[in-house]
């Protein structure tokens, strides 16, 4: 199922990134889509289930968190290196990287959610 | 009193009691704030040269050294550095041709462009506290990303001229993609637009400013909110990253809207800016080149966009990060590229940058262990000392050694 991946600044994840970008407080703050409930529900994606999101630029796991509100087609993820595997590296003359507005697609995975050691490994490889 | 550089704030009424090295009270941190200064004993670096631990003499040495070869460096990061720093830092790019950029590159530099350039008009946030009786949030939710902005200067407080406050003399609208804590707050007024539909508003914003009818789903709300927007007495507008992103390269429609607006009342941009000092770097940077970020010195003053971060990063042959994460905050794409060239980074926490950097300094936190001063978003100068003592330098020793050893 595909949706538009906005991405956000969260007051919890801030502060846990503040303390500690190593600690597994920042990844499970971090590592999470805010998915509509009908969209998850269609792509049979349960609230705290693993999810896989791909977009041309990349592809991340992260845990599905199901929002009260409703904003089918959207997806909200917290500014972090997770989102970032998904943020496209082409830029606009602008030289702004596109961080709010990504197309991707979601599905169900029981794939596990990478550690920031496995995201640091991806960079170096 | 001690001040809070966990964003551009700089809440400068932060007590604070301490037990040596320990914090053991504080009175007026936001949670984000409380997580600054709880840093304070978590997860600090060691000195590193080549993925052995040195002493910090040693890593200075060698940067200075490889900073001394480097053919195209790039030094990036410098909104969580103090102006004093960062005037160090400059200087250090003078000397070595260096490319120099700031994290306002990748966010919200074309509204501080704008604001340092007075195209558009600007004010405190001391003015909005005591004038300012219309706001709007646009693409930013304050309660997450800057947590006493509503409480202390724009939405909640009584002000001179405002003594009844949010309950009757202020009037605050938040448009935004997102119903964000902030939406839930002033969920009267929160105006949902889709993604990338700024642009798409303003049009219609403009239209009711000219009499004309607005292409918007709820007509009535929106030529009610224009009609809220035209009698203030002074205004006041938040830009945040959700409208800098959407707006980019096409800053000119927030400019033509506040000009307009202007025509018949008073509006003045204050953007949301996060790190603690961006605003500080923008304004120095443009005092000495004219330009707020992305200059070159290989050959005088030179400035584009092939010096953001975003093309230095694949166009450099060494990288050094003062206070920033950029392998953490840029697009996997990018952060990969600038992995491969060695990086010397000055960081007070360990972070994805130190991980991968050749050559990592670890440094005083700023408001906490080290003094100066900073430019809150609003441009105003605030002045901190340290609190505790420490035993790392701050960003401005570091760099003025390297200086003298280059
Ligand atoms: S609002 Fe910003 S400056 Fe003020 S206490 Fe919170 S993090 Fe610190």
């Amino acid at each position: 199922m595909m949706v538009t991946i906005v991405t956000f600044r969260d007051i919890f994840q801030s502060e846990a990134q503040e303390v500690d970008r190593f600690s597994e407080e920042y990844r499970r703050m971090s590592a999470v889509v805010f998915l509509d409930k009908s969209d998850a529900a269609k792509a049979g994606i349960k609230e705290g289930s693993n999810v896989l999101v791909e977009s041309d630029n990349g592809r991340v796991v992260v845990v599905a968190r199901i929002s009260e509100d409703a904003h089918p087609g959207l997806a909200f993820m917290p500014n972090s290196p997770w989102s970032n595997r998904l943020v496209p590296a082409e830029t606009d003359d602008t030289r702004i990287p596109s961080y709010k507005s990504i197309s991707a697609k979601i599905s169900a995975t029981d794939d596990k959610v990478p550690t920031v050691e496995d995201l640091l490994r991806g960079m170096v490889s | 009193m001690a001040v809070c550089t966990g964003c551009s704030l700089l809440c400068n009424d932060i007590e604070v009691s301490i037990d040596g090295r320990r914090i053991t009270r504080t009175k007026n941190l936001c949670r984000k704030g409380f997580g600054r200064y709880r840093s304070l004993t978590s997860d600090r670096p060691v000195p590193r040269v080549d993925g052995k631990q040195t002493g910090i003499d040693e890593a200075i040495s060698r940067a200075a050294e490889m900073l001394r070869n480097a053919r195209r460096p790039l030094l990036f990061g410098w909104s969580c550095s103090t102006l004093e720093a960062q005037r160090k830092g400059i200087e250090l790019a003078r000397r070595t041709r260096a490319i120099i950029d700031d994290t306002s590159s990748i966010c919200q530099g074309e509204i501080v462009d704008m604001i340092i350039r007075r195209d558009i008009p600007s004010c405190t946030l001391d003015d909005v506290r005591n004038y300012g009786d219309t706001l709007i949030f646009w693409g930013c939710d304050p309660s997450s990303s800057h947590p006493r902005h509503m409480s202390r200067f724009s939405y909640f407080p009584r002000g001179e001229k405002l003594q009844r406050g949010h309950e009757e003399d202020r009037t605050a609208f938040l448009i935004d993609i997102r119903a964000s804590p902030t939406a839930k707050i002033l969920a009267g007024n929160f105006v949902q637009i889709p993604p990338g539909g700024d642009a798409d508003l303003i049009d219609a914003m403009l239209a009711v400013l000219d009499g004309k009818i607005p292409k918007v789903r709820d007509k009535k709300a929106m030529i009610s909110m224009m009609n809220t927007l035209k009698k203030a007495d002074m205004g006041a507008i938040f830009p945040g990253l959700g409208l800098a992103y959407s707006l980019r390269g096409r800053m000119d429609r927030l400019k033509a809207l506040v000009d307009r607006l202007n025509e018949t009342t008073r509006y003045n941009v204050i953007p949301m800016v996060g790190h603690y000092n961006m605003r500080g770097f923008n304004q120095l940077l443009f005092d000495e080149t004219g330009f707020i970020n992305r200059v070159s010195f290989a050959d005088g003053v030179d400035h584009g966009p092939m010096y953001s971060v975003v093309e230095a990063s694949e166009s450099c042959d060494l990288a050094m990060i003062v206070g920033s994460d950029p392998i953490s905050s840029l697009p996997a794409g990018i952060a990969k590229a600038l992995a491969r060239v060695p990086l010397i980074t000055l960081d007070p926490h360990r972070t994805l940058t130190t991980e991968l950097s050749r050559v990592v300094i670890p440094t005083a936190l700023s408001g906490i262990e080290a003094g100066g001063s900073a430019l809150r978003m609003d441009g105003v100068r605030i002045e901190f000392d340290p609190i505790v003592k420490s035993e790392y330098p701050s960003d401005e020793e570091v760099l003025t050694r390297i200086l003298e050893e280059i």
